[in-house]
């Protein structure tokens, strides 16, 4: 008896001697923080030393009550859903989509695919950002590609006009044509269009056509701007597909795995059977994955509520906020100017809710519809 | 016998069809996955004006001038040791702590195992980047109060202190924590696999639970060890938002935060920017080559949780 309680006390000794150095840094990272969060996100603490510094005290939940009339707050939340729908409705498919074509073997070389494929989710999302960025400004290689069909395009209406008026004769009717094949660049261009037009076009003797078509389309072909620069509803499109493009790799090598451990002769009964491939997907494919697809999609929320550093490098949250999600506007509210403590706090539970919100959604979503496995 | 639609004329047609829709499809998104990373490194070979005119082209005059440059204002050959000293040591530390705790849980008898594992495995769905600031606050207050304290036992002078905010034991213990939920849930899962009877024999033969953990479990454990390993070394290597804010000595920073800083005033340095993104993605690009079996079935098994 007295030898059984020794080695009892032993075994709980030691128990506590392996547990505890990890229980202290997941503390120190998970546990006091939320705690810290908390008590600040009701208090109006401004910075400097908490304790024996300026006296703060508990103003209860004023910073609440601020942020539920915030507009810049809902338009982060919203930037945050429509980030974690894409991820959800959009990694998630098309994940399963190529591991499937993989699995069936309908597309071969299934190594080849999915190791490319999963390249983008190794690189640091700062060099994924930056690059994103400079793809997509105003003067980066896609607006390039753009404008040289554009220019690609007038250059054949340029010609067409000419051949139509017989050959490289200026008559009004010509330049009006011009002008109006340009759309709005001429009238941002000339004070008189057609008259402008005309006096330069004047300076070209008639064997000069090549000349002058190449400076008319250079002058007046319409030039390509991105609708997601400069309309605001559409600013988180770049964002969104950037968050696609990096994650559905992951998706593809998860699903995969997966479906490896299905007995193919499962699905080939099923194929003899009659069913075809897209009735073989929904009836037992996706059935025996229901329990990967809803821990994937728990994934999918925690990695999109996770996307700060993304975002900080594409965009920063700007152009003015538009592109802000909560994790930006509580690292701004905290670093960026005068700190508002309380307010990045209040947000940073607004996340942790937030995001176990939308996981107990999943699981519930998984009760009510999910299969056998 | 029911004839298969494959046998039927219309069949082998629609599978024909299916097959090249399949192809285009995958080939397009493969594209789209593989060409924007291509296109990066071939722009640091150019030159910045040559980038001006030619966005898109292979480079005319292959240059790689850009580097030394690139280099030497992201202060890379400082970052690239503070890189490295962070990222083996806490992946190195994240396995310890991981098996050590493991062990205790998968073999050892306690009541406080259920909540406390179970806290662990809450953990894992927290996102961490959420709880910046609480924890920038939590570590400054930290060292503020241990610098208080050594100045009244007379230890230390006055002056800032730092040894969590801007120190590397900071962001050590910091991404050690971060990484733990994911690696104690792996190790234990693990650990509970590997029969009772190996530490029960041991124990008879008069041997310590440390002893036990040296020389049975932890041998045992190295596969899961490993997948541990792999997903944390790419993790960390990249890691951005939690050492943003932790650090701002340049003596302290990593990688991801010198190529941060070609996106400010340096962004119409096109060519050395593009050399710093490159230095940037090269490291764990040549990692994935080597290790992509490994980091495949790590991302697998980390993926699969309760």
């Amino acid at each position: 008896m007295v030898g059984q309680h020794r080695k009892g006390v032993e075994e709980r000794r030691v128990y506590w001697t392996m547990v505890s150095p990890a229980l202290f840094l997941y503390l120190l990272v998970f546990g006091f923080p939320i705690v810290i969060s908390v008590v600040i996100s009701l208090s109006d603490y401004r910075g400097g030393k908490m304790f024996g510094g300026e006296p703060w005290r508990i103003a209860g939940f004023q910073e609440y009550a601020r942020l539920a009339v915030d507009s810049y707050f809902w338009l982060a939340l919203k930037n945050n859903v429509y980030i974690v729908i894409v991820s959800i409705f959009g990694q998630l498919p098309l994940g399963l989509i190529f591991a499937y074509l993989i699995y069936r073997r309908i597309v071969k070389l299934g190594q080849f695919w999915q190791g490319v494929l999963y390249v983008p989710a190794i690189i640091s999302v700062i060099v994924i950002g930056i690059m994103w960025n400079i793809i997509f400004s105003p003067y980066g290689p896609l607006a390039d590609v753009m404008n040289q069909a554009y220019s690609a395009g007038f250059g054949r209406r340029v010609d067409a006009i000419f051949s139509a008026a017989g050959g490289f004769h200026i008559t009004d009717n010509v330049l009006q044509q011009l002008v109006a094949a340009g759309g709005d660049t001429a009238q941002k261009l000339f004070a008189h269009p057609v008259a402008d037009l005309k006096e330069m076009l004047q300076g070209y003797s008639p064997n000069q056509f090549v000349e002058a078509k190449h400076d008319i389309v250079n002058l007046l072909a319409p030039k390509w701007s991105a609708a997601f620069l400069t309309k605001r509803d559409l600013a988180m499109i770049p964002i969104c597909f950037v968050v696609l493009w990096v994650w559905t790799g992951m998706y593809l090598i998860l699903f995969l795995a997966n479906m490896q451990r299905i007995d193919v002769q499962v699905i080939e009964a099923a194929r003899i059977d009659g069913a075809n491939e897209m009735q073989t997907v929904w009836r037992v494919m996706l059935p025996m994955l229901s329990g990967v697809v809803v821990n994937a999609a728990i994934l999918c929320i925690a990695g999109s509520l996770n996307s700060f550093a993304l975002v900080f490098a594409m965009t920063g949250g700007g152009p003015a906020r538009v592109t802000q999600l909560l994790s930006i506007y509580m690292y701004d509210s905290a670093f960026m100017g005068a700190p508002n403590y309380p307010r990045a706090n209040a947000i940073a539970l607004a996340i942790v809710i937030f995001s176990l919100i939308l996981i107990g959604l999943t699981k519930m979503v998984e009760k009510r519809y999910g299969g056998r496995e | 016998m029911e004839r298969s639609d494959r046998t039927t004329l219309f069949g082998r047609i629609a599978s024909v069809f299916g097959k090249a829709v399949a192809y285009l499809v995958m080939g397009t998104f493969t594209l789209m996955t593989v060409y924007p990373i291509f296109w990066l490194i071939l722009n640091s070979f150019k030159s910045t004006p040559e980038y001006r005119i030619n966005r898109i082209g292979l480079p005319h005059v292959f240059t790689l001038a850009n580097y030394p440059g690139a280099w030497q204002i992201g202060e890379f050959n400082k970052l690239v040791v503070n890189s490295f000293v962070y990222t083996i040591g806490a992946t190195l530390g994240i396995i310890f702590f991981a098996t050590l705790a493991g062990f205790a849980f998968a073999k050892l008898k306690s009541r406080a195992t259920g909540p406390i594992y179970s806290s662990f495995v809450i953990g894992i769905l927290l996102s961490i980047q959420s709880l910046m600031v609480p924890i920038f606050i939590e570590v400054s207050q930290l060292d503020r109060l241990i610098g208080d304290f050594l100045r009244i036992l007379g230890l230390r002078q006055l002056g800032t202190f730092n040894l969590l905010y801007n120190g590397r034991l900071g962001v050590l213990l910091i991404y050690i924590g971060s990484g733990l939920p994911i690696a104690i849930y792996l190790c234990t899962e693990f650990i509970k696999g590997i029969p009772d009877s190996l530490v029960e024999v041991a124990r008879i033969d008069g041997a310590g639970y440390y002893t036990i953990f040296w020389q049975v479990i932890l041998p045992m454990a190295v596969p899961i060890a490993t997948t541990v390993a792999i997903l944390n070394v790419t993790n960390i290597w990249n890691e951005f938002a939690l050492i943003n804010i932790l650090v701002s000595k340049t003596e302290l920073k990593s990688m991801p935060l010198g190529i941060f800083r070609f996106t400010g005033s340096m962004s119409s340095d096109y060519g050395k920017q593009f050399a710093a993104l490159t230095i940037g993605l090269a490291p764990m690009l040549v990692f994935y080559i080597i290790f992509r079996k490994q980091i495949t079935r790590g991302v697998f098994s980390g993926a699969i949780k309760g």
